[in-house]
């Protein structure tokens, strides 16, 4: 009689879905990322791929500045597309203050995004926090790219500053949603164990994006009707700035009777 | 040949802002004039930044001399303290040395000027986003608040980490009776030894109608808590 048939070998553990193997156990998380097409794909298909490259230390920073380069040049057609509204002087002031205002949101957030995870519990060094910033720009401004033609068939076909903005800024919602899900899931594998702190920093990332919209004014509207950047006694809320712009226009249009 | 310190040994933020009881425990029994000067460079650096961008709403001189001052309480604080946070140690049943429980008060502020540090590009963007504080303009009481707020907010939470932290320490030193007790009587005479340092070094942002200078003329007149109460009597005539 066949030992075999006596002893039969133990059942196995049951696999884990792929989303749940540990960070390298993944066939797709080895393969190499090279260059802007190769980060685009990990960024939409393989985000595991992008923790898994970080994580390793030795190109992290090849890595952070490839991420970095593509959300740059990104950002900065979509910024031309904002700047289509008005034309003129905001074909490249539009694309320069909106590609500046990235950098100085990440640059300024970077510091406590850090804080956060350590005190959330993850061993993440800086160079994997900046690589996880840099995903979720790369990822939000690849989304509005994907945005980009719905928002110029817009810009040439309304006159309403309100509109185009109010499209704008719900297309960056959006799109920064899905960065932030990168950011969270990225983390995870990075051993957040609290995300209470992450939640605290997405909202202050998110101000902060949003107070660019007033800081870098005007961004939609006619570049030669006001200075390049307010002037230090015209600084205001982001609020405030959006509640003046809809009162302005409201001023402006008649009241249609048709 | 002197061999490197063990890993556990040396300084790194990471682990400070973890809360690796485990290991920050080990510094603080390892602990060498190494480590002080880190952290010293930490809450220079992390307090420093703070200090300025909070000071250069009102001038960029003022915020030279509160990235000066902020760091100098938080070292005067933990120096200041030093002995009687020591004295304070085992007779709350703490058998820690001097050094120890000075290591110990020096990474919570440590850690608390690492947060402020962080925060401090949020508040240089918060503080380029307001109206200059001299402006006289209709929306400046609005940018005060806003400000004040900010600040308490931004504090308040340097703070309360950093003595979480403190007290996972002391937990894990002294066990969870003795901690808590321990860390109640720290932070009442840190408060009260740094509530009058701030007073003294007062102004970090500084009123509009007054020069911008490193220290009021009066500097040493009155004290902090005396200065709560006449406010409140201010406001409550009767009180």
């Amino acid at each position: 009689m066949n030992e075999s048939n006596l002893n039969p070998p133990p059942p196995l553990p049951p696999s884990l879905p792929a989303d749940e193997l540990p960070l390298g156990e993944h066939p797709h998380d080895c393969n190499p990322i090279v260059g802007a097409l190769g980060v685009i794909e990990a960024v939409l298909r393989h985000p595991r791929r992008i923790v898994f490259h970080l994580n390793q230390g030795s190109a992290t920073g090849r890595l952070v500045g490839l991420l970095l380069a593509v959300a740059l040049v990104f950002i900065a057609v979509y910024g031309a597309i904002v700047g289509s509204f008005s034309g003129g002087l905001q074909w490249w002031a539009a694309p320069l203050k909106i590609t500046g205002g990235l950098v100085v949101t990440a640059a300024i957030c970077l510091p406590s995004l850090y804080i956060f995870a350590c005190l959330g519990g993850s061993p993440a060094r800086l160079g994997e926090v900046a690589g996880a910033l840099g995903g979720l720009m790369a990822l939000a401004t690849l989304l509005l790219i994907g945005f980009a033609p719905v928002a110029w068939l817009f810009s040439q076909s309304t006159q309403s500053v309100v509109v185009m903005g109010g499209l704008h800024l719900l297309f960056w919602l959006v799109a920064a949603g899905f960065g932030v899900r990168f950011l969270k899931t990225a983390f995870r594998r990075l051993g957040l164990r609290s995300e209470n702190g992450l939640n605290v920093w997405v909202v202050i990332f998110l101000l902060v994006s949003l107070q660019m919209t007033a800081a870098l004014r005007p961004l939609v509207g006619p570049g030669d009707k006001e200075p390049l950047l307010p002037r230090p006694e015209d600084k205001k809320f982001f609020v405030a700035h959006w509640f003046d712009s809809m009162d302005a226009q409201a001023r402006r249009t008649p009241v249609r009777r048709d | 040949m002197t061999s490197a310190p063990p890993k556990s040994a040396r300084f790194q933020l990471g682990p400070l802002l973890r809360g690796e009881a485990e290991v920050i425990a080990g510094w603080i029994t390892r602990w060498t004039a190494g480590h002080t000067w880190r952290h010293v460079a930490l809450i220079v650096a992390g307090a420093g930044a703070f200090g300025a961008a909070m000071g250069v709403w009102r001038a960029p001189a003022q915020a030279g001399f509160s990235a000066v001052k902020l760091p100098l309480i938080l070292l005067a604080t933990a120096a200041g303290n030093a002995l009687l946070n020591g004295l304070l140690a085992p007779l709350l049943g703490l058998n820690l040395r001097l050094r120890e429980a000075f290591a110990a008060v020096l990474m919570s502020f440590a850690l608390a000027a690492a947060i402020l540090g962080a925060f401090s590009p949020l508040m240089a963007f918060l503080v380029w986003n307001l109206p200059p504080l001299n402006s006289g303009s209709s929306a400046n009481a609005m940018a005060h608040s806003v400000m004040l707020l900010t600040l308490v907010a931004v504090i308040a939470f340097a703070g309360v980490t950093a003595n979480l932290r403190l007290l996972q320490l002391l937990r894990r030193l002294g066990g969870e009776v003795i901690a808590p007790r321990l860390l109640f009587a720290w932070l009442a005479v840190n408060l009260l030894l740094g509530s009058q340092l701030s007073w003294i070094l007062r102004p970090f942002i500084g009123t509009p109608s007054l020069p911008v200078e490193f220290l009021r003329t009066g500097a040493f007149h009155g004290n902090f808590f005396e200065s709560v109460f006449s406010t409140i009597r201010q406001l409550w005539p009767d009180f």
